[in-house]
């Protein structure tokens, strides 16, 4: 099975400890992972802000350095999901539909692909769990609060089996946290609302860290979090499951 | 004035918007309890979302059977293309029948056609009698909401509105006294009515018959008062047969406001003898919105305001910054349809969560519409040039890795190196409220190589 | 072109090629639950009373107990002539019922999950007199109990009414600040005898 890395554009440049979290997961689980070195990203950001037509380089680049893996594991929920949903604006060739079918969310890669709960990992924490929406209600790495079926979860189940981890509960246990990309800038206030409500409910829940599979989301949280001096600390879910503090 | 100004502006009051929020909120958690003991749930939408399509995909001749039957069951029948027509069509059957008084039921295309200002203007009095409706009617406002209409108003709001036009006693807002004493008010009006107005829920192609649904009883106190009644519908509110009404009333109130059935669910289909009842059909742009393949789902809508109470933003910016006769979610992907200058900053007051899709009856495909919207919005209005030069700018970038990590290393320099002041002022929107993040000394790539330096 | 022939025209050319009409598998909503408990519990959870008797004889006795100071009253079950206070027959405008107290009615369907009873001209003598009266009693043997809103319109499909009406519980609003409260426009109270 050939994998291959690819780090997000944002976290190669500002959350560079993401990444590497990352790889030495996947290399800890036994997966020959290759990190193709010609990625940038996905084009979500172009895309969601309207200019799909700008991104059209963005995702050729994207499906070039990947083409030639069976899978594409990447930390990032939205990124993904942007891959598999979006990409039908460049020509469908076997290449695009095969980057398309094969990319995961790395919980969702290493659950559902790997089949893997246990990682071995030891975080003593009361963690708090932001649910992403790309990855919740795109990829569907877990049942969501709308939807009537059965309950699950990938993130969960990676997170349960880790030593010393408490998982706690939110009020609104799926609601967005207000990133959305521009939207952070466009929205401002709504955006910053909707991330201070946030992160009261993770506060209320007893949560020491927050994580979730999107670093972008966290960003967003983390800013506020600094800025307001909260006693809360952000980490991507690939660092939990790489620790073994 | 756009979206996200109005909204900044409602957010000025903290306190009101977790008011405003928790308020909804709690409509959306009374929909989980009643749609969670539902067997089968996820099929009842399914098979909403599929017969409305069916019905989209057959419209022309359900509209002719509609019609047919109708007639033989003794109703007038009207047709109007824009508002504007449906107007003067009300107006003249008023006219016919020297109506002067006319009680109003609660009605989306009525307010879509700004029915009431045109009616006034002739001397018509009209009263809406839900009582959310006449709240805000009193007001001089527009519903915020489709189902809740004066959810931004505070009980203490309503208190002084009703002191002030139905001389009602100061009680501090009890709900209890003012919601008897706009019984008594409205009674007055129902029985002096000359005619009544009602929507249209569903209307059934197999029999001609049509369904309003109201909790407080006031469409048919309406319409079984007064010696006419007519009610208006878009054509989007067909549906094949009577038996396809099980399984959208199972699905509209559990999704309103988390109750099994609306109180009232009345079908009606003949008016009373001697009486006259009136259809008026109208298209005002949803022909139009039917020729388009990634938005024609919309018209699935069947106006249950479940994705307003589930959407983040809605909730928090209220329904009177959308600027639209339908706010929240589905009236984004609806009004840029009608008019995408006026309203192509809805399509970007989302943040693309999904809720609304996984939360809709008939399983309209929301944000990905919203997403679709704006595609075609930054291409054919005019956009601001920082925007637009910024993302062909980024495009260049990532599309070729080696401008990316020169793009890249340049910016983690700026946030290591610029005092803080500068990175925060004004046109930094991000550093308003929110710290950026702190500038490694290397990305990823650059431990990557070292690394496998390293090794070799 | 008439608008109508404009709006069909469109409706024509814009709609995309015939989707097919689902098949509905009710089986799907099968979820066991007894039919009567869960009819009156509905009916308790929109607002209603619920009251068992033996027969429909003793419906009159229970409701002047329950109701023992009403004025205006009117009954269309069958021998309850010494229970009216007012002939509908007398009645030139409907309009002069807004002081009925309350009205008696017989309902064919009941439905399980909503405890919504249908009505319908065949039963109404007066369209309005549901929704006018002060308080509505609803009387229903408990053999006309279905589960779920598709078997109450299979049961409909076989009589064609002029007018119908599926009612669940008092009329109520709750368009101030969300608090409910129990009688708007229509009847501000249902009591459903169940024999």
């Amino acid at each position: 099975m050939k994998v291959g890395l690819f780090i997000p554009c944002y976290i190669n440049q500002l959350y560079p400890q993401v990444g590497i979290a990352t790889l030495e997961l996947l290399e800890k689980l036994n997966v020959n992972v290759t990190y193709p070195s010609g990625q940038t990203c996905c084009g979500q950001p172009m895309a969601n802000s309207g200019y799909e037509s700008e991104s059209v380089g963005a995702c050729n680049n994207f499906v070039d350095n990947f083409k030639d893996f069976d899978y594409v594991v990447t930390p990032s929920g939205s990124c993904a999901y942007h891959v598999k949903k979006h990409y039908d604006i460049i020509p469908q060739t076997e290449d695009v539909t095969n980057v398309r079918n094969n990319v995961y969310e790395l919980c969702d890669f290493i659950v559902n692909i790997l089949k893997i709960k246990n990682v071995n990992a030891k975080f003593p924490y009361k963690i708090g769990v932001h649910k992403s929406c790309h990855g919740l209600r795109g990829l569907r790495l877990g049942s969501c609060s709308e939807l009537v079926g059965p309950s699950f979860s990938s993130i969960e189940d990676l997170l349960n089996e880790v030593e010393g981890a408490e998982l706690t509960s939110l009020a609104r246990k799926d609601e967005c946290c207000g990133f959305g990309g521009t939207f952070a800038v466009t929205e401002e206030a709504i955006s910053v609302k909707m991330g201070k409500d946030k992160i009261k409910d993770h506060l209320d829940s007893g949560a020491e860290v927050i994580t979730a599979t999107d670093t972008s989301c966290l960003m967003h949280l983390e800013g506020l979090i600094n800025r307001n001096k909260q006693p809360l600390k952000v980490l991507h879910i690939a660092e939990i499951l790489n620790s073994s503090i | 004035m756009n979206h996200s100004k109005a909204a900044s502006i409602f957010n000025k009051d903290e306190k009101k918007v977790d008011w405003h929020d928790k308020a909804l909120w709690f409509v959306r958690h009374k929909r989980d309890k009643a749609v969670h003991a539902v067997e089968g749930w996820e099929s009842l939408r399914n098979y909403g979302h599929g017969i409305k399509a069916h019905t989209l995909s057959n419209l022309d001749n359900y509209l002719i059977q509609f019609e047919e039957n109708a007639l033989k069951n003794g109703v007038q029948v009207h047709w109007a293309a824009d508002g504007d027509e449906h107007n003067k069509i009300v107006h003249s059957i008023l006219k016919a029948h020297n109506a002067k008084k006319v009680v109003k039921s609660k009605s989306m295309l009525t307010e879509e056609c700004h029915l009431n200002p045109f009616l006034e203007a002739d001397g018509i009095e009209v009263i809406d009698t839900d009582l959310g409706e006449r709240i805000v009617q009193l007001a001089k406002e527009p519903p915020s909401h489709i189902v809740l209409p004066a959810i931004h108003k505070t009980k203490e709001e309503v208190d002084e509105l009703f002191q002030e036009h139905l001389g009602t006693k100061p009680s501090g807002g009890d709900p209890q006294y003012l919601t008897g004493e706009a019984r008594k008010h409205l009674r007055k009006k129902f029985i002096s009515a000359d005619a009544a107005i009602t929507g249209v829920n569903f209307a059934i192609a197999d029999t001609g018959g049509f369904v309003v649904c109201t909790n407080e009883g006031n469409a048919d106190m309406g319409a079984h008062l007064a010696p006419v009644h007519i009610a208006c519908m878009g054509i989007e509110k067909l549906i094949p047969k009577q038996e396809h009404l099980g399984v959208f009333l199972r699905l509209l109130a559990r999704s309103a406001t988390g109750q099994p059935i609306t109180t009232y669910s009345s079908h009606f289909k003949k008016p009373i003898n001697g009486n006259k009842m009136h259809i008026v059909i109208v298209d005002n742009g949803r022909t139009e919105q039917l020729s388009r393949p990634d938005f024609r789902a919309s018209l699935h809508c069947i106006r249950c305001g479940a994705c307003m109470n589930t959407c983040p933003i809605y909730r928090r910016s209220g329904g009177h910054s959308y600027d639209a006769t339908i706010p929240g979610p589905i009236g984004s992907i609806l009004s840029p349809g009608k008019d995408l200058t006026k309203h192509s900053s809805l399509p970007f007051a989302s943040t693309l969560c999904g809720s609304c899709s996984d939360v809709c009856p008939v399983k309209i495909d929301i944000h990905s519409q919203l997403y679709k919207w704006r595609q075609i919005i930054t291409k054919e209005t005019p956009q601001p040039f920082v925007k637009k030069a910024s993302m062909k700018m980024m495009g260049k970038v990532f599309a070729k890795p080696m401008q990316f990590e020169r793009v890249g290393k340049v910016a983690r320099w700026s946030l290591r190196n610029l005092p803080k002041g500068v990175i925060n002022s004004k046109p930094n929107v991000w550093g308003k409220e929110r710290d950026l993040p702190s500038g490694p000394t290397e990305s990823f790539d650059d431990w990557y190589k070292k690394r496998t330096e390293n090794e070799q | 072109m008439s608008s109508r022939e404009h709006i069909l025209s469109r409706a024509k050319a814009n709609k995309p090629d015939l989707l097919e009409l689902p098949n509905l598998d009710l089986n799907v909503f099968t979820d066991g639950r007894d039919l009567i408990k869960e009819f009156k519990t509905k009916i308790e959870v929109v607002g209603g009373n619920v009251v068992d008797v033996v027969t429909k004889e003793n419906v009159i006795s229970q409701v002047s107990s329950l109701f023992p100071n009403t004025k205006v009253n009117f009954s269309t079950l069958e021998g309850t002539q010494d229970f009216n206070t007012v002939s509908l027959e007398a009645l030139n405008k409907p309009h002069e019922l807004e002081d009925l107290d309350i009205m008696i009615l017989e309902s064919n369907i009941g439905v399980a999950e909503n405890g919504a009873l249908w009505l319908s001209d065949n039963q109404i003598p007066i369209r309005v007199l549901p929704f006018i009266t002060k308080h509505l009693v609803l009387v229903l043997n408990k053999e006309n109990i279905v589960p779920f809103m598709h078997q109450a319109y299979q049961k409909l499909s076989s009589n064609a009414t002029d007018f119908g009406v599926f009612i669940s519980g008092p009329s109520k609003t709750a368009d101030i600040e969300q608090s409910l409260v129990i009688g708007a426009q229509g009847a501000l109270s249902l009591t459903v005898f169940i024999y």
